[in-house]
């Protein structure tokens, strides 16, 4: 039950020594300069990743449950740069200051850290433990301090230790390019592009990149990216739910009623009524994403996703809302269901007034995400939950802790249910995270309505609950009308808000979630841990850092990450057999399997078409999401999903061999050049041209850039030959393509020497081969 | 095919090599190599079960509104609530208890160490609360037991997480193991092949020489993972075709029962170690005696299906069967009619290599747990342990075999030795 703090590694390593200047340098997007620099080892790397953080902070925090206590940590997470480094020198100073109290003759930070003198926190380390031996240790130093020496051991920097990616190759500059066009854009780099990287090298980068984000596809790509976090589209009972009985009672099902009378066929009429309503339907799921959408699309704030004072409409969703009269010459395109615009709705009138929303402005009170009605619907609240699953989430998606990641062991969290009128206020062990919890699930109190959105609880707010408000800042009565406005207003300035974003962007980009402070102390790879979390914080907190100097552009996140060592890692220059070392770079380059959705784009890009049957069961087969049930995509192939990967390659070379063959020499993707005519061993000419088409199906497939006489050049060439070579040895061979892989293709050309089937034997082999199913 | 991955698995430390000390049972594998058991099913009683009205009746101090302490019923070792007159579908306790009491065994008073959901259920499923690192006993075993198998561990729902030791098969629709049997052959169909043999063959030997080619290459750690586990998802998809022949020609219509008609076609193959089965709604805070006893009765009805058609394919006498839920429910009703979480509940097993008809653990009149010697799994309040999942998951680890396969060392449960339950399985 505690709450998952995120240990700050970066400001770890960087203690009593970073400069305001060495963070978020906005010459270099991929600087981390200064992170490696630490002074006080022994305070960063043990006292306070092993304990301090772990088992004291939680509650020795101001807004925590021993705030009041005499020794009151600071969370270096809440602050940046400079004050991030302050933050740990107070908590280093609490520690030593703790250190040289006495009882008696035994030291009371390692009584109350046993759960001595009523600590109530009970035990937080035991007696055994590591994690006691270290808070020892650091007592004893505090209290025989070495002559000439501070108050613990100064270490300098690690002299012998290898810088991080020391051995790493990176990517090239040109794979690089495609790797971000087929992830930003679904598609393969264009000439002009490729010319430019050829020329400037990686500082032409983030202006391709950015080009890229100006492209529908890019925000395609964003929305879908977003509802893998947000998962808005996955609300229960239908599209229209969002919008509740008791303030659009007239207008949610608009579909039903619409005049389709100019359609006389009454089957046609039907059919259109059931477009129209699955268009509204889509375009009401949408909203949200579009919200995100047109932020980024015009370089507006980031912090608009929880302080937007508006929402996106279409002139579907606006008929929904009963506002499409108002709002129709706002719109370029009144029949399109998918036209966005942003609007500020009225305050809700209800079917009777005491369902009328309380407003001082009359209007709604917008806070981006936080108050619309899809994400509110996504994540309900119940009579029992009472908004404490919203505030879970707002917790995760926003500020970037999962207030149920480590939930703390309860002795016997049964008998504390017993014990207490009510254990979440009373009970040490629930309050530590109902204290931060309950608040803001205090802010969402006019948002109750179980069916439905608005609608405030008929009781008043329960007061068996800590009252509304965040992290120990109370929410003024006043502003109760506009709770979510005041939680966004804070999210905003909260230094996590921007680390959050970051995170989320790394896990668009790499399908993974950033890395967790490990926590076994005695793990003997610990410290290899460690370092790559901290080394990762440290390029996540540089670029949460220029992302807010840049007034939360979010485009500068993506490119800063697109040039980021973590990014552009791809491979090593030499095994690394030692354990510590592999555990360092354990997680290091980007191998991702692609989604679903992700394949089919980059079939499309390298195709032409994209392949078009990975979607609905087949989709969710692979790996993919419902986001209702099934929320997290998977990250490694089962056999089912190699079974998918070896139709996809099957059927996709099958449609596209013999009709990349039948466009004209100039228009080929995949076969420029060449001729089904021309055989292995025939002719040098003939065999060149052959490698040629190997090198380019390479680069087009692959993204690799192969010598011509390279191994796997050779190999793929071998493929080629041995299969026309073992046709040529079978008897009853049909001298033409199988019927379905040339089926509604005229004129198809013959095929007399197994040529067009090994070239699609060729395609096949590439097309299950981890370059092409991995980013 | 097959021994060329193990030789390119082991080669790339993916640790796939077979520890000392497994029983033979856990290798049995036919000639072309499909698993033969044991296959574990795992029932998840997603929401929290009120165990209060299954296999820990009490009928006193006003926890239990539809029956009294006098209506417990029993069957041989075990007491159990009587659900016969109140269940609405599904199968009742009674009937539940007549067919397997004597195969089953329950340990009462568990103590799940939390009151929320999300934490709970990766508690009982992992064994570690304060880590979400750690494998499924389900990801676990497969993983161990079955690394080559296509879809090793399957899986329907609730807390899933892998290690990063095998990858997780989801597979929704009973017509979905159809359309992926035959990969290799037009829409499925055998006689219809993409490619000729000949060129297949070329084909996947020439993944098999680049994959090879690539294992002599250095490679970052995550790489060189996901280039293994690809290479042998697509090699072992092949033995999917077995899959074909024990797909069900009718669909059944309840939830668990489609579930349990993929696994168990998928376990027959021999392509399938484990299966995480799930039904949700369990989480009754409101009018809790009617949801519990429509979705227990629900719940019953499903392990039944499941048992009774390994019956049916002949492999029961490798079906181990695990029953758990996330939390129990409060001995006292809220008011509206339901009841919050509980931190005190319950799990049951039966199965290959588990002597049932065994209680073990209790809890007290007011539904508080009491404690277990671990050395005769007998009530002591005073020296007794505090059962709690890391225990049960050390005990499914050493009755699975896997307890010192270096995939289970990796993960650690922390328990000591004095603390291992002793003789749990009979």
């Amino acid at each position: 039950m505690t709450l998952g703090i995120r240990t700050v590694a970066c400001s770890l390593a960087t203690l009593l020594v970073i400069v305001a200047s060495t963070v978020g340098d906005e010459t270099n997007p991929n600087s981390r300069s200064g992170c490696a620099a630490a002074a006080d080892r022994f305070f960063v790397d043990e006292v306070w990743a092993k304990v301090g953080a772990q088992s004291c902070l939680k509650c020795h925090k101001t807004g925590g449950d021993a705030e009041d206590s005499k020794f009151v940590l600071q969370d270096p997470q809440r602050s940046q740069g400079t004050a991030q480094a302050e933050a740990l020198r107070h908590n280093r100073d609490e520690f030593a200051k703790m250190a040289r109290v006495k009882e008696g003759e035994q030291f009371r930070m390692l009584l109350k850290a046993t759960g001595g003198l009523d600590h109530g926190g009970e035990a937080a380390l035991k007696a055994d433990s590591t994690g006691y031996r270290i808070l020892s240790d650091f007592v004893r130093r505090v209290n025989a301090p070495q002559p000439g020496k501070p108050l613990t051991e100064i270490v300098t920097d690690d002299k012998n230790a290898i810088p991080f990616f020391d051995g790493v190759v990176m990517l090239d500059d040109r794979r690089l390019l495609r790797r971000a066009t087929l992830s930003l854009a679904g598609r393969l780099p264009t000439e002009a592009e490729l010319a430019a990287v050829a020329s400037q090298g990686l500082k032409s980068l983030p202006a391709l990149v950015e080009a890229v984000m100006q492209e529908d596809a890019f925000y395609a790509r964003l929305r879908e990216g977003f509802n893998d976090i947000f998962l808005t589209v996955g609300y229960d009972d239908g599209a229209e739910s969002a919008l509740s009985y008791d303030h659009f009672s007239e207008t949610r099902h608009w579909t039903q009623k619409h005049d389709l009378n100019h359609i006389e066929d009454e089957k046609a009429r039907q059919q259109a009524r059931y477009k129209l309503a699955d268009n509204y339907r889509a375009a009401l799921l949408g909203e949200p994403m579009k919200l995100i959408e047109h932020i980024v699309r015009n370089d507006r704030p980031f912090t608009e996703i929880v302080t937007a004072d508006y929402i996106m409409v279409t002139p579907y969703t606006a008929r929904g809302y009963g506002i499409y009269d108002d709002l129709k010459p706002t719109f370029k395109n009144p029949d399109d269901p998918f036209e966005y615009v942003p609007v500020k709705l009225k305050a809700l009138v209800g079917r009777n007034r005491n369902e009328d929303q309380e407003s001082a402005t009359s209007f709604y009170p917008h806070a981006g995400l936080l108050s619309s009605f899809q994400y509110l619907r996504r994540y309900p609240t119940t009579e029992t939950n009472r908004n404490r699953l919203r505030a879970r989430m707002y917790f995760l998606h926003f500020l970037g802790i999962d207030a149920l990641e480590l939930a703390a062991r309860v002795s016997d969290a049964a008998a504390v249910s017993a014990k207490y009128e009510i254990p979440t206020m009373q009970a040490s062990e629930c309050v530590v995270c109902h204290k931060t919890i309950d608040p803001v699930a205090g802010l969402f109190q006019d948002y109750y309505k179980f069916e439905g959105v608005y609608g405030r609880r008929k009781e008043g707010w329960y007061k068996d609950m800590f009252g509304p408000g965040l992290e120990g800042e109370d929410m003024p009565s006043e502003d109760r009308w506009r709770s979510l406005q005041w939680l966004g207003e804070r999210t905003a300035r909260d230094p996590r808000f921007a680390v959050a974003m970051v995170e989320h962007v790394y896990y668009i980009l790499t399908g993974r979630k950033v890395l967790l402070a490990p926590k076994e102390i005695d793990d003997p790879l610990f410290s290899a841990k460690r370092r790559a979390y901290a080394e990762q914080r440290c390029q996540i907190d540089a670029i949460a850092a220029r992302f807010a100097q840049n007034e939360f552009n979010l485009k500068r996140v993506f490119q800063d990450w697109i040039v980021s060592d973590f990014y552009r890692a791809d491979g090593l220059a030499t095994v690394a057999t030692n354990s510590a070392r592999r555990a360092e770079l354990d997680d290091i380059g980007l191998v991702r399997m692609l989604a679903p959705e992700q394949v089919e784009r980059k079939v499309g890009a390298i195709f032409g078409e994209p392949w078009g049957r990975l979607n609905d069961q087949l989709a969710m087969l692979y790996g993919g999401i419902d986001s209702k049930e099934v929320t997290e995509r998977a990250a490694d192939p089962s056999g089912a999903m190699g079974a998918i990967q070896r139709m996809l390659a099957n059927d996709v070379a099958c449609k596209q061999t013999v009709r990349d063959f039948m466009r004209e020499p100039a228009e080929r993707r995949l076969f420029p050049g060449i001729e089904p005519s021309v055989v292995p061993g025939a002719s040098p000419e003939g065999d060149l041209a052959i490698r040629r088409v190997i090198v380019h199906l390479h680069e087009r497939i692959l993204g690799r850039h192969d010598a011509a006489d390279s191994p796997d050049v050779e190999r793929t060439v071998q493929l080629f030959a041995g299969i026309v070579s073992d046709a040529q040895m079978q008897k009853g061979i049909e001298p033409r393509e199988i019927y379905n892989c040339r089926r509604e293709m005229p004129n198809v050309p013959a095929d007399p020497q197994y040529t067009i089937r090994a070239w699609r034997g060729v395609v096949t082999y590439l097309l299950r081969r981890p370059e092409f199913l991995y980013e | 095919m097959r021994r060329n991955f193990l030789k390119i698995c082991g080669l790339a430390g993916l640790g796939l090599a077979m520890p000392f000390g497994w029983p033979v049972a856990a290798r049995a594998k036919d000639e072309d190599g499909a698993y033969g058991g044991p296959y574990y099913v795992v029932f998840n009683a997603s929401g929290g079960w009120d165990t209060t009205y299954l296999m820990d009746p009490k009928g006193i101090n006003e926890i239990n509104r539809l029956y009294q302490e006098g209506d417990i019923l029993t069957r041989g070792a075990h007491k159990y609530a009587p659900t016969a007159k109140h269940h609405q579908g599904g199968m009742s306790n009674e009937d539940f208890y007549s067919e397997f009491g004597d195969e089953l065994l329950v340990l009462n008073g568990l103590d799940y160490s939390v009151n929320n959901h999300s934490p709970g259920a990766r508690y009982m499923a992992t064994g570690k609360l304060d880590s979400m690192a750690y494998p499924t006993f389900a990801a676990l075993v497969a993983a161990c037991q079955g690394p080559t198998c296509p879809i090793s561990y399957l899986t329907f729902g609730n807390y899933s997480a892998t290690g990063n030791l095998v990858a997780m098969s989801r597979v929704p629709y009973i017509p979905s193991l159809q359309r992926i049997a035959n990969a290799d052959s037009i829409e499925g169909n055998a006689k219809s092949p993409f490619h000729d043999s000949f060129a297949l063959d070329r084909i996947e030997q020439a993944l098999a020489d680049q994959n090879a080619a690539r294992t002599q290459e250095p490679r970052l750690p995550r790489l060189e993972r996901a280039e293994n586990m690809l290479y042998a998802a697509q090699v072992n998809s092949k033995a999917l075709q077995r899959v074909t022949a024990y797909i069900p020609s009718s669909i059944p219509k309840e939830r668990l029962s489609q579930q349990a008609e993929i696994a168990l076609a998928s376990f027959k193959a021999g392509v399938c170690v484990s299966a995480n089965l799930t039904i949700g709604q369990f989480d009754s805070h409101a009018n809790n005696d009617t949801d519990q006893m429509k979705l227990i009765p629900e719940f019953l009805a499903g392990i039944a299906y499941v048992i009774r058609r390994a019956e049916e394919l002949k492999i029961r006498d490798q079906l181990v069967v695990i029953v758990q839920s996330e939390m129990g429910r409060t001995p006292t009703y809220n008011k509206g009619n339901g009841k919050d979480h509980w931190s005190i509940g319950s799990i049951m097993f039966l199965g290959r290599g588990i002597k049932g008809n065994r209680v073990i653990g209790a809890t007290d009149e007011k539904q508080f747990h009491v404690p277990i010697d671990p050395q005769t799994l007998a009530c002591d309040k005073e020296k007794g342990i505090r059962v709690r999942p890391e225990h049960i998951h050390a005990a499914l680890r050493e009755f699975a075999g896997i307890a010192n396969h270096p995939f289970s060392k990796k993960f650690p449960l922390g328990v000591v030795e004095k603390e291992n339950l002793q003789g749990l399985w009979g």
